[in-house]
């Protein structure tokens, strides 16, 4: 199969563009979601975003760290990653690559 | 999460980098995307902000105490008397230096890089 990232899917996922320290916090985590709404939206049709969160038990959980963007349709998603990709979040820069729609739905972020 | 009565928030998404003077057509897009990952711009790109940082802070450039010092050259004065090749201007000169190659480097990796204004080629060795 192909590697992951190169094909074009309705899924984008932002590698390493979230703390886990952020994430644990209610507040940032809200903030997070709604940046990533408010800003990836204006590539075209965004129909969900998951942002994994990390086990309050301490437990690793899968995807902490990615941000993941549903669009209705391929175009929206291959626009916003060419809009997002190498651009700055909270400082981090953001790597953009389209992620398997068949394991996004299977709620698989390991990735 | 707006504790601001209102006020909007400051988004974590920072404003959008200006984009390359040319675009490039959509087949190249993956492989200068790909370079941009490439760990050798990656740590080029690093020191040289690095150096821009160290330059503008205006810090102590040479902070080794005396003794620690090599023997400086025989200075240098300009028209006015005053010495030009003090220590700290020697510093700089080094760290400018430094800067001008990396960016050349980088260019060299990288055609579409876009250098900052104060960007001067090098001169062509004859």
């Amino acid at each position: 199969p192909p590697a992951i990232g190169t094909t074009a899917t309705k899924v984008l996922c932002l590698t390493q563009v979230v703390t886990e320290d952020e994430l644990k916090d209610d507040e940032d985590y809200q903030d997070i979601l709604e940046d990533m709404k408010i800003e990836c939206g204006k590539f075209g049709s965004l129909v969900n975003v998951v942002i994994p969160r990390p086990n309050p038990t301490g437990e690793p959980a899968p995807g902490v760290g990615k941000v993941f963007l549903e669009y209705a349709d391929v175009e929206s998603a291959a626009k916003a990653r060419g809009g997002l990709n190498g651009r700055k979040f909270g400082g981090n820069q953001v790597v953009a690559i389209f992620y398997p729609e068949n394991k996004f739905n299977q709620g698989d972020y390991e990735g | 999460a707006d504790q601001n009565g209102g006020k909007k928030r400051k988004s974590r998404w920072a404003d959008d980098e200006p984009k390359p003077v040319f675009q490039l057509p959509d087949f190249m897009k993956d492989f200068t995307g790909g370079m941009d990952m490439d760990p050798e711009i990656q740590a080029l790109n690093a020191r040289l902000m690095e150096i821009s940082r160290i330059l503008q802070s205006g810090q102590q450039l040479d902070d080794r105490p005396e003794g620690a010092r090599s023997p400086s050259p025989d200075p240098i004065y300009d028209n006015m008397g005053t010495r030009i090749n003090t220590r700290e201007f020697r510093a700089r000169e080094r760290l400018n230096r430094e800067r001008q190659e990396i960016i050349s480097q980088i260019i060299k990796r990288n055609p579409a890089f876009k250098p900052p204004a104060d960007y001067r080629p090098p001169k062509l060795q004859k």
